[in-house]
């Protein structure tokens, strides 16, 4: 070997540190494997989809979930399905995170030594557990939250076939006042199905039947589908809210009585008086019997009964004389949060208005018979809290429910908890209950799962795996089924044998199951079933509630319209996504009116204790004009100390409480039979002296006159036809030309028309979009910083506002007024603008016109000047400040990425495209075809999901196209947001329509100035 | 050089300085450059250190993100672009006094013009700086310069942007060019006393200088020309840095008053920055006999009159917000003064219109603590101008519902701090290896002097 000396050795050296350091210089290459053996239905690159039912809630929406090379990506809803006919709310959208969730469990665990979790097998887990349950059978209980009717079955029989103590079905939100209203009035305990379809007259009494009440998407698209202006011309329904506060759901009403909470019960009978004697002198069919409702409503005159709800007689009447004259009528019965000690009785009150309307059997439909698995009233459960206490509960299994955080603390479930000498939770993440847990032996998530769901008759809905499940999980009903049989022969033999999946199968024996997989489940149309009121209603006490305690507020403790009951809280799509009353993220805050805030000295994010005399709690502040005085209002879902997007773990806090858990506020209160009782008590509050910074992504409501959320009275309208051509319309307003923003000879000009009359600000587009897009969740601290990176999110404007310079400073701007809406939700993406201002400044052309019109956005090619948000009128463009292609995706996020959408880097600015990548899909199809691209064809995400169908997508240079008719035939509703700066943007609005006279709500000048040059036209 | 400059109304009004015999002016100036007390040591150092500090904050800037500034959604341009404008329009006195007062023969310029041009070449650095800072993805910045490339990737030449990056490189050209070519004869001079390392310095940077009749005759004709060429770059260069704003549809940015403003404000904060730095120097350096209280008048005369015309866009500014009825723009204004950001707002008004206003006694304009104390004070007020102009049109624009406040993070201030440590790094490197004053040229005025007498103007 030839010897080297110190030159060489200096060359080599060199060579080789050079050629390190330039390797290193390189961008990180990763190769795509091709399948070896390539599975028959996938072709990579496009996507596969599969049926399933999302079981984020109890309403069973269909789903078809987009799956890509074998991972599901995207969840949108079944358009086959008859509860949700292609639409999905915002839980529903996020629910996919589950799946890919970093607080996933990833093998059986098992409480150690130390008090923390080790991982475990199946086969220990289940041989042990088996072992326990052996030993005392009648000492093992099951709580778990409902499931679908096979599962729920599969489950009783293993109760039965190990002899265990019992099963109690355990649901937060569970309606028990309704059930059990639904039996003091009708007979049949059980939850009567709301068919909104073809009402004229919708009376929410505190429902929130958007956002958390039965089934929100499905009554969402059918009240807004029969409050449709264009098609119904004058016969657009009506809808009045009675509540509290101005919720999400009453935002979208046409009158606001801010009923006294709990007094919806009172204010139901009274308007049920009118409705009775306003027919009665008509001659009108009254639905039951007079004989029994006269007497019964006698005592309830609205001027009777004003004092006590709060209200003006004068109202009462005039709504319910509306509603009398009305031929397709419906009331709906308060949600949970407005349960009080007098659930039943409220719940039946409005029973008996529906019937009074003779709505029953018509849009209200009594459940066949009391289906099995009906969820345990609080009163079950603090029977099975005492046996626990007592010893008498050995074996605890708890699945698909997080009572420890969700119980109020006063039952004592978690002490109780730690006397059962063995909980196995089946949860599939980590959550408090787990935290409590002996052994967790993991469940599927939704998408790896077989099942079923059952949510009204005629509908049977299928659940199927769309994924290999990612992790060493095993299905709660195979564990139950391997449970019993390592408990024995005898035991084993009086369940069935083989797997979950078989069982499922086997219960659609009859029907070919690949069918029904192939449609998402069984559906069959099923008539609602009527019913007349039974006597015995008479003895219910229709009284105001009993609340605890000596606040001067009653404590309105509500679903969250985006984590309901928590249960949304891991999944940090939702908790980014502004709440759609108070817009704030990720946080908690205690809802008051102005006048009490003043009181206590407070200001918007400044920090407030609320005392019940079941606890305690500090959160910030948030005074508006849209509450009553006499009521402070809290959401539940925050609170968890547990999780990394539910707590504070993703901030480097792990095991602090994200915001305040509203339910250890309330006593564990009860309504009339056993149910559960939310409206249960009185709050002090009083400030702290603290401040936190809100993580408020609105901070004004006042959209100053400016043309963004316009209104139109509908008087105006209908005296213009609705459809008038706009020939000598305002030159601003003058009908868009979409030739003239597509470039050359292009056949296609993208556009959307959003209808703000159907738009209810629920926020499921935000979602759909922020998954379909790939768009990183930033978490509470730069949202504080409004630096979201959402393309599309819903603004919310209180009126026309006004011009007064000194208005709009921080930290929060307020103009809602008791007892008035005039709240305009405008979907704000971007408008991809014809003469679009971001387009000349940027110096690079990473954001560019495109033949198509789009506004396009080269993410390669941008330097980050940050130019184009600037010059932006519309504020859509959002910039990557920090790399979260790697710091928001914790694995096993990362599968969950859209294969088709770039993950943006750091420094680079991004925005809405029209989700171009399904464009590209659909014109690769129809280059296939050799046709051109069809109406319908492309649908980005936020228009799939839209369930109120607020959203049309559409090529606007073909005249047939919905996006294109829209507008015409809405003329007098059309216009473009801040049209006057001239930026011809392809988004076209329709103005939200006025249908309560003009009194109420002044219209936009915009608009009316619209109609009057059409008049003089 | 006689009667056209009679024309020039500042350099006919004024009383020239009384020059030293030409081979003191060596000596004193030269001087200047020679040994360093621990004085300069410890604040070059602490320059130096300033520069690091702030090197390391950008370096982590490029790691992090640009999340670690102040930036809120809408206010997407902050700190960074602030002290761009800024920097350049610190860059305008040199180009002014080299180019535009040469063509005008106002020869009390001499005395200052070296100090200036030097100034106006590490302001135009520190500026080109902040564009690098400023940009999310600094290693794909060079996508800014149309190159040829197979890709045809191409630049957008509608882009303000763009036209930033002509024109700041164009000035930056020149203004070094200018410096050079002016410091030639001196370079020769110091060549000629110089030893050691600095003789082979001096020896190349002088390109051969003689002396000679033909080398001046080439120099006089270059330093015309090239003033024909800056002089123009003069108005352009802040007009098309005001475009950046004037041309987008932002409130309070869109207005055509804009050019013309920016101009006057960049002359009276370039000048603002010579007093500041040329008065400490003359009093360290001694220098007070060729810059004497004359010239700092004649500054002052400038800053006077600048400060009007900015006082004068300022109310501009506010009648047109009313007068044109436009409500975004009327509540930009209101913002301005009213809102959260008042303090910046009334620190410009009061930094740059009123208290200038004081320059019309001349005790005052000669009164030198006061100007350099007024000087400082200018200084802010225009950092707080650009401050108030950029910031607050983003913070209030078009949509209500994304309105939002600036506040600029330690990072970003830390970096502000760094670009003056920058600048005054080079400043005193400069002082301590190039004549400080213009040795020739104050030669120069010396030969004027003896030939027409002392006294009066020529």
């Amino acid at each position: 070997m030839p010897e080297i000396d110190r030159r060489d050795f200096l060359k080599i050296v060199g060579i080789g540190a050079g050629g390190a350091a330039a390797s290193g210089c390189a961008d990180h290459v990763e190769k795509l494997i091709p399948y070896v053996v390539q599975p028959e239905v996938i072709t990579p690159g496009l996507p596969v989809v599969y049926a399933s039912t999302c079981l984020e809630c109890p309403s069973a929406c269909g789903l078809h979930v987009r799956t890509r090379e074998g991972r599901p990506v995207k969840l949108e809803g079944n358009p086959e399905h008859p509860i949700n006919r292609g639409s999905l709310c915002g839980r529903g959208q996020a629910s996919i995170g589950r799946t890919y969730h970093p607080d996933r469990f990833r093998k059986p665990q098992r409480r150690g030594a130390g008090g923390g979790l080790e991982e475990a097998t199946f086969a220990q887990a289940t041989a042990d557990v088996a072992a326990k349950i052996s030993a005392s059978p009648g000492g093992t209980w099951v709580l778990g939250g409902p499931t679908g009717p096979t599962l729920s079955g599969l489950i009783d029989r293993f109760v039965a076939a190990v002899g265990a103590g019992g099963r109690l079905v355990y649901e937060p939100f569970s309606h028990d006042g309704l059930r059990e209203a639904s039996r003091a009035v009708f007979g049949v305990a059980g939850l009567p199905v709301f068919d909104l379809s073809g009402v004229d007259f919708v009376l929410d009494l505190g429902a929130d039947s958007f956002e958390s009440w039965l089934s929100p998407v499905e009554h969402q698209r059918q009240v807004l589908e029969a409050r449709d202006v264009a098609s119904a011309a004058g016969r657009t329904a009506r809808m009045v809210y009675v509540g509290p506060r101005l919720s999400m759901t009453a935002s979208s009403a046409d009158l606001w009585l801010p009923a006294r909470a709990g007094s919806e019960g009172l204010v139901a009978l009274a308007i049920a008086r009118v409705v009775f004697e306003r027919r009665q002198a008509a001659g009108l069919p009254v639905g039951g019997d007079p004989g029994l409702l006269g007497p019964l409503l006698a005592g309830f005159a609205p001027e009777k009964v004003a004092a006590a709800t709060g209200l003006a007689a004068a109202d009462l009447r005039r709504v319910g004389e509306q509603m009398a004259e009305a031929r397709r009528a419906v009331a709906l019965p308060p949600g949970d949060g407005l349960a009080s000690s007098r659930a039943v009785a409220t719940n039946a009150a409005v029973l008996v208005l529906d019937a009074a309307l003779g709505a029953v059997g018509r849009n209200v439909g009594l459940p066949a018979e009391p289906p099995a698995g009906q969820p345990a009233r609080l009163a079950e459960i603090a029977e099975l809290v005492a046996a626990m206490n007592a010893g008498s509960v050995s074996v605890l299994l708890v699945h698909d429910a997080n009572p420890v955080h969700t119980l109020p603390p006063e039952l004592g479930f978690r002490e109780a908890l730690a006397k059962v000498g063995l909980v196995v939770s089946f949860a599939p993440l980590a959550d408090e209950t787990t935290e409590l847990a002996h052994w967790v032996l993991p469940d599927h998530t939704p998408l790896e799962s077989w099942g079923d769901a059952a949510p009204r008759p005629g509908v049977r809905s299928v659940v199927q795996p769309t994924i290999r499940p990612l992790y060493d999980t095993q299905a709660l009903g195979d564990t139950l089924l391997e449970i019993a049989r390592q408990m024995g022969e005898a035991t084993a033999a009086k369940l069935p044998s083989g797997s979950f999946r078989g069982v499922l199968e086997a219960s659609f024996a009859g029907a070919d199951f690949a069918a029904v997989l192939a449609k998402g489940g069984v559906f069959a149309p099923a008539p609602l079933r009527a019913g007349a009121v039974l006597p015995g209603v008479a003895k219910l006490a229709f009284a105001a509630p009993e609340l605890a305690g000596d606040g001067e507020h009653a404590l309105l403790v509500h679903p969250s319209p985006l984590l309901y009951d928590g249960r949304g809280a891991a999944l940090p799509w939702l908790q980014e996504t502004p709440d759609p009353v108070a817009k704030i993220a990720w946080q908690s805050w205690l809802e008051m009116s102005r006048a009490t805030a003043e009181a206590l000295g407070v200001e918007t994010g400044d920090v407030v204790s609320v005392e019940t005399p079941a606890g305690r709690a500090e959160v910030a502040a948030f005074p508006r004009g849209g509450i009553r005085d006499d009521v402070v209002a809290l959401a539940v879902g925050q609170g968890h100390r547990v999780g990394l997007y539910a707590s504070h773990a993703n901030e480097g806090r792990p095991g602090e409480a994200r915001g305040a858990n509203a339910v250890e506020l309330l006593p564990a209160a009860r309504d009339e039979a056993g149910g559960r009782a939310w409206l249960s008590t009185r709050a002090r509050v009083a400030a702290t002296g603290g401040h936190a910074r809100l993580a408020l992504t609105q901070k004004s409501d006042n959209k100053r006159g400016r043309q963004l959320g316009e209104v139109v009275a509908l008087a105006a309208l209908l005296g213009h036809g609705g459809s008038a051509a706009h020939a000598g319309a305002h030159e601003m307003r003058r009908p868009y030309d979409p030739a003239a923003d597509a470039v050359g000879d292009s056949p296609y000009r993208w556009g959307l028309t959003i209808d703000l009359d159907r738009c209810t600000g629920c926020s499921a587009c935000a979602v759909a979009c922020s998954i379909e897009n790939n768009i990183p969740n930033v978490g509470e601290e730069q949202v504080i910083r409004s630096r979201q990176m959402s393309w599309l999110r819903i603004e919310r404007w209180v009126g026309e506002g006004e011009q007064d310079l000194r208005a709009g400073r921080p930290p929060r701007e307020d103009h809602e007024q008791l007892g008035r809406i005039d709240v305009r939700h405008t979907p704000m993406l971007c408008q991809q603008c014809g003469a679009a201002p971001c387009e000349p400044v940027c110096p690079v052309l990473a954001t560019y016109h495109s033949p198509e019109g789009l506004n396009g956005m080269i993410y390669n090619r941008c330097i980050g000047t940050r130019y184009c948000s600037n010059n932006c009128p519309y504020k859509v463009r959002r910039f990557n400040w920090f790399d979260y292609a790697i710091e928001k995706w914790p694995d096993p996020l990362p599968l969950m990425l859209n294969p088709d959408v770039t993950v943006r880097g750091q420094g680079v600015m991004e925005k809405c495209t029209f989700c171009v990548q399904r464009i590209d899909l659909a014109r690769q199809a129809a280059k296939d075809a050799g046709r051109p691209i069809g109406d319908g064809e492309v649908t980005p995400a936020c228009a799939q999901t839209c369930p109120s169908q607020a959203i049309a997508f559409g090529n606007l240079r073909d005249e047939k196209s919905r996006a294109a008719a829209l507008v015409r035939e809405n003329g007098a509703r059309a216009y473009k947001a801040l049209h006057a700066l001239n930026t011809r943007p392809s988004v076209g609005y329709l103005a939200r329509v006025v249908r309560e006279p003009a009194s109420r709500i002044e219209e936009s000048p915009h608009v009316a100035s619209a109609a009057r040059d059409q008049e003089e036209a | 050089m006689t009667a056209p400059a009679r024309t020039a109304g500042v350099a006919a009004m004024i009383r020239r300085p009384p020059a030293p015999p030409d081979s003191r002016i060596n000596r004193d100036i030269l001087s200047v450059m020679e040994g360093a007390g621990p004085g300069y040591w410890l604040l070059l150092l602490a320059a130096v250190v300033v520069v690091h500090v702030a090197g390391a904050i950008w370096v982590y800037q490029v790691y992090k993100g640009l999340g670690i500034a102040g930036y809120v959604h809408p206010v997407f341009w902050g700190v960074y672009i602030v002290t761009f404008v800024f920097w350049v329009g610190i860059a305008h006195a040199g180009t002014l006094i080299s180019a535009i007062l040469y063509l005008f023969r106002a020869k009390w310029r001499n005395a200052i013009n070296r100090s200036a041009e030097a100034m106006t070449v590490f302001a135009v650095l520190t500026a080109a700086q902040f564009l690098g800072i400023h940009v999310g993805r600094i290693w794909k910045s060079y996508f800014i310069l149309p190159y040829p490339n197979q890709r045809a990737l191409w630049v957008n030449f509608k882009s303000p942007l763009l036209w930033d990056t002509f024109a700041i490189s164009t000035y930056a050209t020149i203004s070094a060019v200018f410096l050079y070519i002016g410091m030639i004869p001196d370079l020769a001079i110091a060549r000629d006393r110089a030893v050691g390392w600095r003789k082979v310095l001096y020896t190349v940077l002088a390109l051969g200088w003689q002396g000679t009749s033909g080398q001046w005759k080439a120099h006089t004709r270059t330093t015309l020309h090239l003033s024909g060429l800056a002089t123009p770059l003069v108005l352009s260069v802040h007009s098309v840095v005001s475009w950046d704003f004037a041309m987008a549809i932002v409130p309070g940015w869109h207005t055509t008053i804009f050019g013309p403003y920016f101009v006057a404000g960049a002359i009276f904060s370039g000048f603002a920055m010579v007093l500041t730095m040329m008065i400490p120097v003359r009093r360290i350096f001694g220098l007070e006999e060729y810059i004497t209280d004359y010239h700092f008048e004649n500054m002052s005369r400038f800053l006077l009159l600048t400060s009007t015309i900015v006082g004068y866009a300022y109310a501009s500014e506010y009648f047109m917000a009313w007068y044109s009825g436009v409500e975004p723009e009327q509540s930009s204004f209101w913002l301005r003064a009213f809102g959260p950001y008042w303090f910046s707002t009334w620190a410009m008004i009061l930094c740059n219109a009123v208290f200038p206003q004081i320059l019309w006694f001349k005790k005052v304009r000669t009164h030198i603590p006061t100007l350099f104390v007024l000087s400082v004070l200018i200084n802010i007020g225009m950092w707080f101008e650009r401050y108030v102009i950029i910031i607050t049109g983003l913070s209030r624009e078009y949509n209500p519902s994304t309105w939002g406040i600036y506040t600029p993070s330690w990072y970003e201030l830390g970096i502000l701090a760094g670009s003056f440590a920058f600048f005054c790094m080079f400043f005193l490197i400069f002082l301590k290896l190039f004549p400080v004053i213009a040795i020739a040229e104050m030669k120069e005025l010396a030969i004027h002097e003896k030939a027409h007498g002392s006294g009066g103007s020529h």
